[in-house]
């Protein structure tokens, strides 16, 4: 017990600080993790829809790391009795009511008050529950990648950027790099993920079409956690360290890993980006209005 | 009292023996997704199992390596080297050497070393103002080895987003100044990349464009004017990109995606202008890199070794897409000694299907860096 204890401390170390919440660990960390025959709280298997909020942020020296903007957020719906998986990218540039009061863009929510205002925000526009959230860093997600061994991603184009901030590992987070990530079937590690995902310049649908590329990325990297298994979870942690944030506690991860490995289809995953007729421009600042008579329809339909 | 301190004592022992046993064994349960692949020339100590003909060029980790006789040799160190392409008459190689903000194409002889560069793509502000730098991806030689193909940013202008990669030309051993653009390069789509020469002339590439749909998609068109339009290939639905011709010219076989995350490795007839019917030989893996060898028996090509996993060096049997002609059944002699009904001829036996090979196991190439193969 006590060796499994020390195995899973770094992945309830970081349940800890990512949550900020104690993580109850009854009776002990490789009970929670080894298949029993008599189901515990914590290993029954999840069988109702949930919905979760990713949220992806620029977490470099450019912003106070309390009040950074979502760059990517995108709603998750996951049906585990169909096996079916809905992803809605919405626009960072979207003008919305945000919860903390008055308008504008809803990458703005977070920053204003964290998690729960983004959540709120989302919730009250939207009319949808969300049950949990995510919070990624660029380095978290450069992290997460790297520490599952990298992604197979069928790259759609040559995403070519001169203008690529190069804030991540440089000295001066205003700086500009080049990135050329080629087109066509690769393995992505962290960083040339990130370029992927990330780099919007070269592409005519700018946020839109980087928010295509995010969701490949993402179901690759749920492709990938296909291959995991719990006793990864304390590697993984030490390799992501502090960059993520969640309200999902370490017995609901470990209760998400077999989940993935269930879903085999890859046809199942339904992507949404609100695009036109969804959304236009012409709002204050450059931001993009809602067609709400458009989008709450398909909202109903796919996050009832 | 002795007694239990001797009881202590075995229990702390059991504990601490438990404890580490415990975890030693949770460790060996983890799974190996995060490995990092081996260099070939480690990986090899031994020569592979199979051995393909001739002499394949390929990189991994920015190093460029060949495999001849079952042996991976390292050509270059590990500093940026990819996309190596045989110059016509086989002594030497083309590359490209990537930096953070330029990079440039040369020519190596069949050792690595460098022979010459050929393209001059730092602007003179260096990093001062990145945007004026240049790509050079994709270069190849023309037949007659006189004029450099490549994939190029030189239609950009300065402070646009737009870096237009085009297909260009120029001639080998001259100045980019002498180079000239024969495609657009597209308005915010990726470009025109990947040029073939082909045989009888004019070029095949693979154009990213907006499709009916409005999503990106790769098309391979062919043109043989510079600054011609062009003519389409194959469908935008297709989604097909990374020609690769075969030894004698008339095959053509590429990679095509049907706008999903997957890739097929798909051949067709290809008679100077135009492409016959398509035929998908692969269709499980996540193919890239189609390479024909040079004596046309087969095509080697980079795929997963295992799910979702680097790509390793694959090979596909010539069998595998063209079964050998049937042996003709006897027939009986007019007059024979044969007589009355014909026997019903026995059904040939079944032929088992011919499955790719793995090559490599634990290496993870450069799956957007083309292959060279020398006979």
């Amino acid at each position: 017990m006590a060796g499994g204890l020390a195995y899973f401390i770094p992945a309830a170390q970081l349940a800890i600080e990512a949550t900020g919440k104690v993580i109850q660990v009854t009776p002990s960390p490789s009970a929670l993790f080894s298949p029993s025959p008599t189901p515990t709280p914590t290993s029954v298997p999840i069988t109702g829809a949930f919905t979760v909020l990713l949220l992806g942020s620029d977490d470099d020296s450019k912003f106070n790391a309390d009040h950074v903007l979502t760059q990517s957020m995108i709603l998750v719906r996951v049906v585990p009795s169909t096996k079916e998986v809905t992803m809605l990218s919405i626009p960072r540039d979207l003008y919305v009511h945000l919860s903390t009061g008055g308008y504008g863009k809803i990458d703005g929510a977070y920053s204003y008050g964290g998690p729960g205002a983004a959540i709120a925000t989302v919730e009250q526009d939207f009319n949808v529950h969300v049950d949990d959230y995510i919070w990624v860093g660029l380095l978290g997600l450069i992290k997460l990648i790297d520490a599952i061994g990298g992604v197979d991603v069928v790259t759609s184009n040559p995403v070519m950027d001169d203008y690529y901030p190069a804030d991540i590992y440089g000295s001066w987070p205003y700086d500009y790099q080049r990135v050329a990530v080629l087109a066509g079937p690769q393995h992505l590690d962290g960083i040339h993920a990130m370029q992927y995902v990330r780099s919007r310049h070269g592409d005519l649908q700018s946020d839109l079409g980087r928010s295509q590329r995010q969701q490949q990325v993402l179901i690759a990297i749920r492709q990938k956690a296909k291959q995991l298994s719990p006793e990864d979870l304390p590697a993984m942690s030490q390799a992501i360290g502090g960059e993520l944030k969640t309200s999902i506690g370490l017995s609901k991860v470990a209760q998400m890993l077999p989940l993935a490995a269930s879903f085999d289809n890859p046809d199942a995953i339904r992507q949404i980006i609100l695009a036109s007729p969804y959304t236009h421009g012409g709002a204050p600042g450059g931001s993009l209005y809602a067609n709400w008579g458009a989008i709450l329809p398909l909202v109903h339909e796919y996050f009832p | 009292m002795i007694q239990r301190f001797v009881l202590a004592v075995f229990l702390a022992v059991v504990m601490l023996v438990t404890g580490v046993s415990t975890y030693l064994y949770l460790g060996t349960k983890q799974s190996k997704v995060a490995a990092p692949p081996q260099k070939p020339t480690v990986s090899t100590a031994r020569p592979q199992a199979l051995v393909l003909p001739g002499t394949l060029y390929l990189e991994q980790s920015g190093a460029i390596y060949s495999l001849s006789a079952g042996r991976f040799h390292q050509l270059t160190p590990e500093a940026g080297w990819s996309q190596p392409a045989l110059f016509p008459n086989g002594q030497y190689l083309l590359a490209v050497k990537s930096g953070s903000y330029w990079n440039d194409v040369f020519a190596l002889n069949l050792f690595g070393t460098v022979v010459s560069q050929l393209t001059s793509n730092q602007s003179r502000y260096g990093i001062a103002d990145p945007s004026l730098d240049h790509w050079s991806f994709y270069p190849r030689l023309s037949p007659d080895g006189s004029t450099l193909w490549m994939t190029y940013d030189g239609l950009k202008c300065d402070g646009c987003y737009d870096l237009q990669l085009a297909v260009w030309s120029m001639p080998y051993g001259g100045s980019i100044r002498q180079a000239r653009a024969w495609t657009d390069g597209g308005y915010y789509t990726g470009g025109d990349v990947q040029p073939i020469p082909a045989p009888q002339g004019g070029v095949i590439y693979t154009k990213y464009s907006y499709g009916p749909d409005e999503r990106l998609v790769g098309q391979l068109w062919y043109t043989n004017r510079a600054g011609s339009y062009g003519r389409a290939l194959t469908d935008p639905g297709e989604d097909c990109r990374t020609p690769s011709l075969s030894p004698s010219g008339t095959q053509l076989a590429m990679v095509c995606t049907y706008e999903k995350q997957v890739s097929y490795m798909t051949i067709a007839t290809w008679n100077g202008s135009s492409l016959g019917p398509r035929q998908n030989i692969l269709t499980s893996q996540l193919v890239a890199q189609p390479t024909w060898a040079p004596d046309g028996s087969g095509i080697a090509y980079f795929a997963p070794g295992s799910p979702d996993g680097p790509f390793q060096l694959w090979w596909l049997p010539q069998d595998a897409y063209q079964p050998p002609p049937p042996s003709p059944s006897p027939s009986p002699t007019p007059g024979g000694p044969h007589n009355g009904p014909l026997p019903s001829p026995s059904p040939p036996p079944p032929v088992p299907p011919v499955k790719p090979i793995q090559v490599t196991t634990n290496n993870g190439f450069d799956a957007t860096s083309p292959m060279t193969w020398r006979s």
